[in-house]
């Protein structure tokens, strides 16, 4: 028993490694560095010579003095905490919500013929557009935001999933057929891993989508969260609190976006050959 | 035994000048394919012989004409008529016709068939693929990987069991679908040119090990081919399609015992008779492309 859990404990902690490496290494690659090295020390210099205003333009050490009084003294991470959990909930609404909808679209003509246009009709209204009857119809706080959310991120992954779903190579499905396979299974063991690398990249833009409506909705409404701060800071002036805060999200993303892929990759271990 | 009568499939075009076109892929081909043999289909491209083996499966309803196996119907026509056609939309607009039902795995008839591409899941491993197929068929969950390794090791994948397709050869993959198809013990096996994409060496010893196999089993095989030799080798019947539309040209015996040689004389003759007609058809086309 005990064995079995180290192990476990072993595998996890090679993954993790797996990932880091993974997601890390793009950034610290030493091309990469070259490039981003000179960028980080001209942000540094230009403001201390005087090249550009400092008061405009805060060099890379005040931004990192300012996160780090942020992070011990102005709850940063309480704020990153709060921001996440919304962003978590809209888009895990997302995703239970579309996914499914979109893999019964692209599965049968008779369900696409009486959904599809509906959402077709809906989807254009840009996201932001949803605010103001948001904040009417459940006020400002933890609903608006994560309804909000999940408005940005629904139709990228509704789109794209029902469209590789519907792209589905039809001899797969034919062999599957032959041999009796009931629909439920096609869907269960043939659609969805023929759409795996499309669904997987619908939730990448379901993503970026959300992280846009995440700050609106926090610019709009509510005392927490990353684009509040944000907003916050606007309204006094303190373009390195800014920075931060647009940094912090900037990584956030980068990070969820690397997520996404490690999972792609382990998902997709058959794709790649040998 | 499979029973094929008066065929047809047609199929509606629209141009891109809008105008309606039609194409008939198979016209009123009847035949009759007994138990334990194996039949050839042999055509040029595009006579629709693919067409017809999928209409044979139930993946294609015909237009006019019906298929049985061991006397059950397989798809019904297409209607005709306007009053069919809405009948037809109102019982199917929620499944498909060829759908086996919503969540029960019972497969229709007792066939298996193997694809040229796309012959097995590349997002299952070897095993997977075979123990898949036997889940499809109500195999219990502790027997199927049981049933599976004999089956893949004839095919020689008993070291690749848990190797993706990506990761096997042409060859492998295709006596990989093969395993598949013989693993679920089906009376019948249609195959659309299921050698035509492995190199010739390969194809040979994939056809050597069909013909094993068969000798083993006695399950009825029918095979659509482009090649003359394959088919004239493999078969006790080779049919041959006519350019489009594909009509049955000329139903050829072969006689010759097993094991066969490659280079039998008998073999050549046959092969020089079909290849005359071939070419007798490619040089008289105007009369076929009306």
């Amino acid at each position: 028993m005990k064995r079995y859990e180290t192990r476990g404990l072993r595998l996890i902690l090679r993954e993790i490694g797996y990932f880091l490496a993974n997601a890390l290494g793009s950034i610290f690659s030493w091309e990469f560095v070259t490039v981003f090295v000179p960028l980080l020390l001209i942000w540094e210099l230009l403001p201390r010579s005087g090249a550009v205003p400092k008061s405009l333009v805060p060099p890379l050490s005040t931004v990192a003095v300012t996160f780090w009084e942020m992070l011990t003294q102005k709850h940063l991470p309480t704020h990153i905490g709060h921001s996440m959990g919304k962003f978590f909930l809209g888009l895990g609404a997302a995703v239970i919500t579309a996914i499914p909808i979109g893999i019964l679209m692209g599965w049968n003509m008779a369900v696409r013929k009486r959904v599809l246009p509906l959402f077709q009709l809906l989807a254009p209204v840009p996201p932001p557009a949803w605010v103001p009857i948001t904040i009417i119809l459940f006020g400002v706080g933890l609903p608006m935001q994560t309804f909000l959310i999940f408005i940005g991120a629904f139709y990228p992954i509704l789109f794209n999933t029902y469209q590789a779903i519907k792209d589905t190579e039809p001899r797969y499905l034919a062999s599957a057929r032959v041999f009796g396979a009931s629909e439920l299974t096609l869907i269960l063991h043939v659609y969805i891993w023929h759409a795996i690398g499309s669904i997987i990249m619908s939730v990448k833009t379901g993503v970026a989508m959300g992280l846009v409506m995440l700050v609106i909705a926090e610019m709009y409404g509510g005392r927490t969260g990353l684009g509040y701060v944000l907003v916050e800071a606007k309204d006094f002036f303190q373009i390195p609190v800014m920075v931060v805060c647009m940094t912090v999200l900037g990584v956030i993303g980068w990070f969820l976006i690397e997520i996404l892929k490690f999972v792609e990759i382990k998902l997709s271990v058959w794709k790649i050959g040998r | 035994m499979i029973e094929a009568k008066g065929i047809t499939k047609f199929f509606s075009i629209v141009n891109e000048d809008r105008t309606a076109a039609g194409l008939t892929a198979v016209l009123s081909v009847s035949l009759k394919i007994g138990d334990g043999r194996i039949v050839s289909i042999l055509g040029p491209s595009g006579c629709g012989k693919s067409t017809f083996l999928e209409i044979l499966a139930g993946l294609q309803a015909p237009t006019e004409g019906e298929v049985y196996i061991d006397g059950v119907r397989v798809l019904e026509p297409l209607p005709s008529t306007r009053r069919e056609m809405e009948d037809y939309r109102r019982r199917y607009q929620f499944l498909s016709p060829l759908a086996n039902g919503l969540f029960r795995d019972r497969p229709k008839h007792d066939i298996a068939m193997i694809f040229q591409d796309y012959a097995v899941f590349p997002w299952m491993t070897a095993l997977q693929n075979v123990t898949f197929a036997l889940k499809l068929r109500g195999v219990a969950r502790a027997e199927r990987e049981e049933r599976a390794l004999p089956f893949l090791k004839a095919a020689g994948l008993g070291d690749s069991l848990d190797k993706y397709p990506s990761q096997l050869s042409g060859g492998m993959r295709q006596r990989l679908a093969l395993a598949r198809a013989l693993a679920v013990e089906p009376k019948i096996i249609l195959m659309d040119e299921p050698f035509a994409a492995v190199d010739t060496i390969t194809r040979e010893r994939l056809q050597d090990d069909l013909l094993k196999l068969w000798e083993a089993t006695g399950i009825t095989m029918v095979l659509v081919t482009h090649d003359t030799d394959e088919a004239i080798y493999l078969s006790d019947e080779v049919v041959i399609f006519s350019p489009p539309p594909g009509e049955v040209r000329n139903v050829f015996q072969v006689e010759s015992l097993r094991p066969r040689r490659r280079n039998d004389p008998e073999h050549l003759d046959l092969k020089r008779r079909i290849d005359a007609l071939f070419k007798y058809d490619i040089d008289h086309e105007s009369e076929y492309s009306i």
